[in-house]
């Protein structure tokens, strides 16, 4: 192996790599699913009750309501629209505040109190939203409850779902860029006769190799950083953070030197990646869901390198907390290089048979 | 001298053709097989009802709170029938979304919460208790009850909020974990309780419960998400067959093999024809497949349903069409395949969310196909709740699947 061919290569690769369009996937599948798992599909991990408000007169029902946690609010102009809304299921409820209304409740006249339910909205929201409106129209009322209410919490509050999902995100760009990105590009220089071409010059099979998995190792890298920081979720341990991204950079992009090496084709490699989706993506499930559980998560390889992406970056961890998973992943890396070497030569002879 | 070939027989042999190179490609007949068998398992498995009550422990029993009052009332003034009434009435009637379980205990209903004791419902309705620490069995024929939050009331609530004593304290026992609203919403509750008893009306007038709800009122009778993924399920495998055919497609253009076909009596627009027909009937058929293995198909609806398959199998032909055509290779054709599917995929998703979709998910064009399978199946809508909708998919159809042939026609010219 000549590292001078190495870097040679590698410089092809990235020069040419942007043509590619498993590269364009690499880059902008971090971005994309950061877009749709956080922000548009962030409501359906955490769903509040909806309220819909029309006031008329700046009412203390509703300034009291957009300082409440938990409600989302929405402000309208029109009853009409509001009532639209509502029975759309847009919104759970409606509450229509007049001109005066606060007054009239402190006077004690008794106004009307105009709150529509959308007939979709669950029994839970229901109640939610009328119990806190007529505590709040109690409380403008001025009277002296009968009774005082303390809140004890048991426990702490666990992690979002936010959060949790940040680990599926680093997942996808470590399989696209570590795996897909060097494996195809590995197996498209063999579709196109590329290899063959590259090995009768001075390079060796090793040569190549080891570029891929540079160009993986350094892609992944990237992306993986790149989504951390999507995410908010980098740590300011930077330094240590990028131990961690490295190592797992470098375990992924050796699975996919292993899989671009076995695969024949494009059409084999995208099998072998749909094939062992589930087994790869098995791990992320288990950030998901923290009551499973978690020594399941540690019979699949990715874990040890999740994990330790999870303890030092998510969670502001140290890197001691996770050098046992950072050896494992070491380890299944360094296992992986006789495997690649071993299926690389079969290949070549193959090639070489013609 | 070879006797004139017919356009039917010769696109029926191009369509043996096709049957033949897709049950060859290995890697997309396993994908189709799995999809055919892994959605229809895994819709099994979800929930068919929605639990939209909130579950709140109370203690002690409502009972015991009234017997404790009774003194009291009568003192008040109350009769003896009076009494007889309130040890009858139900005093979660109202509250509908509240699901009640009572303990006598208070110290036991906080361990519950707490996590170091579990709750379990028996068939007869009744609540045992079980020390998860001492590691005791887990009670037969019995459902596990998840408390979160609790109101630990005093012994005397209802006697001293109705004697307007000062001082009375309620304890909400919450896990931390309890979205704000819920808890803030049982303060309220508990508030607002104690106002009723104090005999302290309204400051407001409320109109009656019918005219304050808006639209079908669907309070325990809400669409279960196995209802809402059932339409979702057969438009993900009418647009998972886009990349088998897209792929098939892709195949003959890359390998030339068009360039063969068209050089015997075949002419393009047999080979367009044939392409058409096998992709719209894979798709359908799969289509099909599934739905009668989820189900979801009425004496009402089937015609409604079967129309928008056939639709949504054409249009998705005709994206298949363009995006074989269109890639230079497998991973190029894979990437245009992603390119287009990805936004195609949103409108489904608009189904699980409540309330209306956006206005640019309207937009896409495989929204009216999903729109009018939620519409027939999770909401009787009938030939004419959805004529717009269906119109609607026929444009887009008609845009995509001839910009399908062009691009298609226009490779196949140019090999």
């Amino acid at each position: 192996m000549t590292p001078r061919l190495t870097f040679k290569i590698l410089r092809k690769d990235i020069a040419l790599g942007p043509r590619s369009p498993i590269f364009l996937w690499a880059l902008i599948l971090p971005f994309a699913l950061t877009l749709i798992l956080q922000v548009a599909f962030g409501s359906l991990f955490n769903p509040e009750p909806r309220l819909g408000i029309v006031d008329d007169g700046d009412s203390q029902i509703t300034a009291q309501i957009e300082g409440m946690e938990g409600i989302d609010l929405v402000l309208l102009d029109d009853v009409e629209a509001l009532k639209t809304q509502v029975e759309a299921n847009d919104l759970d409820a409606g509450l229509v505040l007049p001109s005066g209304f606060d007054a009239a409740v402190k006077n004690g006249d008794r106004p009307d109190l105009q709150f529509y339910i959308g007939g979709e909205s669950y029994a839970s929201n229901r109640i939610i939203l009328s119990v806190t409106t007529l505590d709040l129209v109690r409380d403008l009322e001025g009277s002296d409850a009968p009774v005082t209410v303390e809140v004890v919490n048991f426990g702490t509050v666990g992690l979002p779902m936010s959060v949790r999902l940040v680990p599926v995100i680093v997942f996808y760009a470590l399989v696209m860029a570590g795996i897909f990105a060097p494996g195809s590009n590995l197996v498209e220089e063999k579709e196109h006769g590329t290899l063959m071409a590259l090995l009768v010059s001075p390079a060796k099979i090793g040569d190549v190799l080891a570029a891929k998995w540079a160009l993986g190792t350094i892609l992944a890298s990237i992306m993986a950083v790149a989504t951390l920081v999507l995410n908010n979720a980098l740590g300011s341990n930077w330094l240590e953070v990028l131990v961690v991204v490295l190592v797992a950079a470098s375990l992924s992009s050796m699975v996919g030197l292993l899989m671009g090496t076995f695969a024949k084709d494009s059409t084999i490699m995208f099998g072998m990646i749909k094939g062992l989706g589930i087994f790869l993506f098995a791990p992320t499930l288990f950030y998901i869901f923290p009551e499973w559980p978690q020594w399941i998560a540690k019979l699949f390889p990715l874990y040890w390198i999740l994990e330790p992406i999870w303890v030092v970056s998510v969670m502001g961890g140290s890197i001691t907390e996770v050098w046992f998973e950072l050896a494992v992943a070491i380890g299944i890396t360094i296992a992986l290089i006789p495997a690649v070497g071993f299926v690389a030569r079969k290949v070549q002879t193959q090639m070489a048979a013609g | 001298m070879s006797r004139p070939v017919s356009r039917a027989s010769i696109i029926g042999a191009l369509l043996k053709k096709e049957l033949k190179a897709y049950s060859r490609d290995k890697v997309y007949l396993i994908l189709t097989l799995v999809v055919l068998l892994l959605f229809p398992v895994m819709f099994n498995f979800l929930p068919d009802s929605v639990d939209e009550n909130l579950t709140l422990a109370v203690s002690p029993s409502i009972s015991s709170m009234i017997d404790g009052a009774k003194d009291t009332f009568r003192e008040m003034g109350a009769t003896e029938a009076q009494l007889a009434e309130l040890d009858n009435a139900d005093f979660t009637e109202g509250e509908e979304g509240l699901a009640l379980v009572e303990f006598d205990d208070a110290e036991e209903m906080q361990r519950v919460i707490d996590g170091k004791l579990e709750a379990w419902r028996t068939e007869d309705g009744d609540i045992v208790l079980r020390d998860k620490e001492a590691d005791e069995d887990k009670p037969e024929d019995a459902e596990k009850v998840n408390l979160d939050i609790g109101i630990a009331f005093p012994e005397s609530f209802i006697a001293d909020v109705a004697a307007e004593k000062k001082g009375v304290t309620v304890t909400v026992y919450s896990d931390a974990n309890v979205p704000e609203e819920i808890q803030g919403a049982m303060e309220s509750f508990v508030r607002e309780a104690a106002y009723q008893l104090a005999g302290k009306e309204l400051p407001v007038t409320m109109a009656d419960e019918d005219s304050l709800v808006l639209g079908e009122d669907r309070a325990g009778d809400q669409i279960s998400l196995k209802d809402k993924f059932r339409p979702m399920v057969i438009f993900m495998v009418l647009l998972m067959e886009t990349f088998s055919m897209a792929s098939l497609v892709s195949t003959e253009v890359l390998q030339r093999t068009v360039t063969s076909v068209l050089v015997t009596p075949a002419r393009v627009s047999d080979f367009l024809i044939s392409k058409t027909i096998f992709g719209t009937f894979m798709s359908l058929g799969q289509g099909l497949i599934v739905l009668l293995l989820v189900g979801g198909l009425t004496a009402d609806n089937w015609s409604l349903i079967l129309t928008t398959l056939l639709l949504g199998s054409v249009m998705f032909t005709g994206i298949a069409l363009f995006v074989g055509a269109s890639g230079k290779d497998f991973m190029g054709q894979l990437f245009y395949s992603m390119l287009f599917t990805i936004p195609l995929l949103i409108p489904s998703f608009s189904v699980l969310f409540p309330g209306t979709a956006a206005v640019w998910v309207k937009v896409l064009p495989t929204y009216p196909i999903i729109d009018t399978l939620v519409g027939a199946m999770s909401y009787g809508a009938t030939w004419s709740d959805s004529i717009g909708s269906l119109a609607y998919a026929t444009a887009w159809l008609v845009v995509l699947f001839f910009a399908g042939l062009f691009q298609l026609k226009r490779k196949v010219q140019t090999l």
